[in-house]
């Protein structure tokens, strides 16, 4: 999704500092400072999860660390709720599978 | 293990936590506020439309702007805001659990005031986990909060105050709102917000709802259908549209956990538990207080006002201030309340199907089945003059208490008298200068300025315009009706932003005097 | 307290409905029939509810499903929404790391 160049109540949007991280394994950049899950969305990443029963695909949801869909594993650490966590330079954001592990888990 | 003193606590520092603070420490109360989230401001950082009420409410002032000045206010009266605190538990000793950083530490406080707010309620529909359906309020958090267009093509479930506000906010960040649903037969928030999304060519389905939501590992579609009166879907009436949002507005829940685990007494009706208070929040524990959504579901406006009144009593609670002094305040700020808690959409009017207005005069049921008031029923409103000159018409056609418009007109051209719930009048015989404050001060957007005729067989229209890209003079495009739909093609003559109008911009078209009645939005042709 | 062989008897049999794969607990997977199976079974209380299938016991500790749930459980038992208890409301409110939990202030 786009982010929003200049809004008409808002105003033009904050610039930040764009840093990179890996979604994946994959480079990908976003600000510093912004939720790890807007950084993602920017970049067309839709699906933060897959559940340990159904094996669905899960996103943002709630958006305010509520409802904890959102959750993903973020520098080795599972269940990071990616809304309300903010984006640092470096950070390794993987899609979880389940409650931990890695895809083969399921 | 250590148990730190506090005099006040107030858990949630949104617009009741940051009032109750700022009124308790005029008084002398020393306190703190805590806050899981990393911003203050609960919901209002979110709001970027006017408020309603009168001037004593903050009307016609943006809630952004609102938290700003509760933010600077608690500030200079040395209240302590901490951020990303996460109170964990609460026990009847008024002792607070709050997690900061990675350590918990334990509290107690003389008194406690809960302000924690209301979380989102859900429906479960078919595809209602898939990523891409969303809540209103994250939709909100995204767009106005982080920057971001939650989609491109989103389609809006629920026509409440927030279903109505968020698909306008989504339409202002350059999104495209393919339609709006709800279950209920009618449109659940103001006409006003209605009118605004519906003039832009958005279609109401009521009496609909979500049968399945599409895609595979995120939302392509969305199929809908009609339902009869015992929420059952009727078969033959699907409809289908390709989005890749949707958002779930269907209303919202105190958050009373934390008033509920200390053994506080609940009121639990329709399923809504809400704590016993007295006017003052004051809670079954004596010096445990509740306000704003958590003590039950409101308005921003009356959350600050419960706020001041918790904030007072609390001051006399600890013995600054008297309990006539506090009593006294509390009376005042209950006036205040009161008269926001009047008119169609009052508490007391919940569920109720009201027929006509105060006045006498017949609802627009359009207006409560497709968002606009029609052409021939607007007729019947006050706020409808004819004049060949320059006038203000208001379309505000539901007692709802708010009244800056009466005040922004210093030609006395608009009248809505004592009762702040009465519809604007549009005075016969009066001179309207095109100053344009009326059309500003609208936080419904209702007030257009109409000349019936400017030039032999033209006249023009002003309209509130909160869009990007601004038109420009002299661009042409179409002139749409209060259902969006195109009437004629049509010149902007002027375009007016001011300080004073506070981001809303004055667009002035020209159109046929013949389509005069009826033009009330502007699209640019391509 | 609720006589559950009368309820049991007034309610009748379990007769699945056409929506009873659909999730409520997004956390655990719980569905539709699951819960209204639960209620056939004798079950009358959401905290019985949450021990028996654990709907409502995931990350999010039931902040998005409690209402719904409330609401199946209502008309299944034919009872009044505002006559069914919520679930407990306990320590901790929020999500927590147990290592933060354990790490008090000294």
């Amino acid at each position: 999704m786009d982010r929003i160049a200049e809004h008409p109540i808002l105003g033009n949007s904050p610039e930040g500092k764009m840093v990179t991280f890996t979604f994946d394994g994959k480079e990908l950049s976003g600000y510093e400072g912004e939720p790890i899950a807007v950084a993602l969305r920017v970049n067309g990443v839709m699906v933060h999860r897959y559940t340990a029963k159904r094996h669905e695909p899960r996103g943002v949801f709630c958006a305010i660390g509520r409802c904890t869909d959102c959750v993903m594993i973020v520098d080795g650490v599972p269940n990071v709720r990616t809304c309300i966590t903010p984006l640092k330079a470096g950070m390794k954001v993987e899609t979880q599978y389940g409650v931990t592990g890695k895809e083969g888990a399921l | 293990m250590k148990i730190e003193h506090k005099e006040l606590i107030v858990v949630g520092a949104g617009p009741a936590g940051l009032s109750a603070a700022i009124e308790a420490a005029k008084s002398g109360v020393k306190a703190i506020v805590f806050d899981e989230n990393s911003k203050p401001g609960g919901q209002l950082f979110k709001q970027i439309h006017k408020f309603f009420g009168s001037k004593e409410h903050k009307a016609k002032i943006r809630g952004f702007k609102i938290g700003q000045d509760l933010l600077q206010e608690a500030e200079k009266l040395g209240v302590e805001v901490v951020l990303n605190a996460t109170v964990v538990g609460l026990y009847p000793e008024k002792e607070i659990i709050v997690k900061i950083g990675g350590e918990v530490i334990h509290y107690k406080a003389d008194a406690v005031l809960i302000a924690t707010g209301a979380s989102e309620n859900m429906v479960n529909f078919r595809g209602w986990t898939l990523p891409g359906v969303i809540g209103a309020g994250a939709a909100q958090t995204m767009m106005n909060l982080h920057h971001i267009k939650p989609g491109n093509r989103v389609f809006m479930l629920g026509t409440g105050n927030v279903g109505l506000v968020v698909s306008s906010q989504l339409l202002q960040a350059g999104c495209e709102v393919v339609a709006l649903a709800d279950a209920a037969p009618k449109i659940g928030g103001y006409g006003v917000h209605a009118s605004k999304v519906a003039r832009t060519g958005v279609p109401f389905y009521l009496s609909h709802t979500i049968k399945e939501v599409e895609g595979e590992d995120h939302v392509t579609g969305v199929t809908i259908a009609q339902v009869d009166e015992h929420f059952q879907f009727i078969p033959g009436t699907e409809k289908h549209f390709a989005v890749d949002t949707i958002c779930v507005a269907v209303g919202l829940s105190p958050m009373a956990q934390l008033l509920k685990m200390d053994g506080i007494v609940m009121d639990d009706t329709k399923g809504r538990t809400v704590p016993k208070c007295d006017r003052t929040g004051a809670t079954s524990i004596p010096g445990i207080y509740a306000a704003g959504d958590v003590a039950g579901i409101e308005e921003a406006s009356s959350a600050m006002i419960e706020g001041r009144m918790s904030g007072s009593a609390i001051a006399a609670y600890l013995g600054y201030l008297s309990s006539d002094s506090s009593e006294h305040r509390v009376d005042t700020l209950e006036n205040s309340l009161s008269s926001l808690r009047q008119g169609m959409f009052a508490p007391e009017n919940r569920g109720k199907k009201i027929e006509t207005t105060e006045e006498g005069i017949a609802i627009s049921q359009n207006l409560l089945k497709a968002g606009f008031v029609t052409d021939d029923e607007i007729t019947r409103f006050p706020g409808f003059r004819k004049e060949m000159k320059v006038h203000p018409v208001l379309e505000c056609t539901q007692n709802i208490p708010c009244n800056p418009c009466q005040s922004a007109c210093a030609k006395g051209c608009i009248s809505i008298g004592e009762h702040m719930t009465s519809l604007p009048i549009s005075v016969d015989g009066s001179t309207c200068v095109n100053c344009g404050m009326c059309v500003a001060s609208c936080s419904g957007q209702a007030i257009f300025l109409v000349a019936e005729e400017t030039r032999a067989g033209f006249g023009e229209v002003t309209i509130p315009y909160e869009f990007l890209p601004l038109p420009a003079e002299g661009d042409g495009g179409f002139a749409l009706g209060r259902d969006g739909k195109k009437l004629c093609e049509t010149t902007i003559t002027r375009v007016r932003t001011s300080k004073a109008y506070d981001g809303t911009a004055l667009v002035t078209m020209e159109v046929p005097t013949e389509y005069i009645d009826k033009a009330r939005f502007y699209k640019k042709i391509g | 307290m609720l006589d559950i062989q009368k309820k049991l008897k007034e309610i009748g049999p379990f007769v699945p409905e056409e929506d009873d794969d659909l999730l409520v607990c997004r956390c655990e997977e719980v569905t539709k029939g699951e819960i209204r199976k639960a209620l056939h079974q004798g079950i009358t209380t959401v905290e019985e509810l949450r021990r028996f299938l654990r709907c409502g016991m995931g990350l999010c500790q039931g902040q998005t499903c409690g209402m719904i749930t409330r609401r199946i459980v209502a008309k299944e038992l034919k009872i009044p929404m505002g006559a069914i208890e919520p679930a407990t409301a306990r320590v901790p409110m929020r999500p927590i790391e147990m290592e933060i939990a354990g790490n008090e202030k000294k």
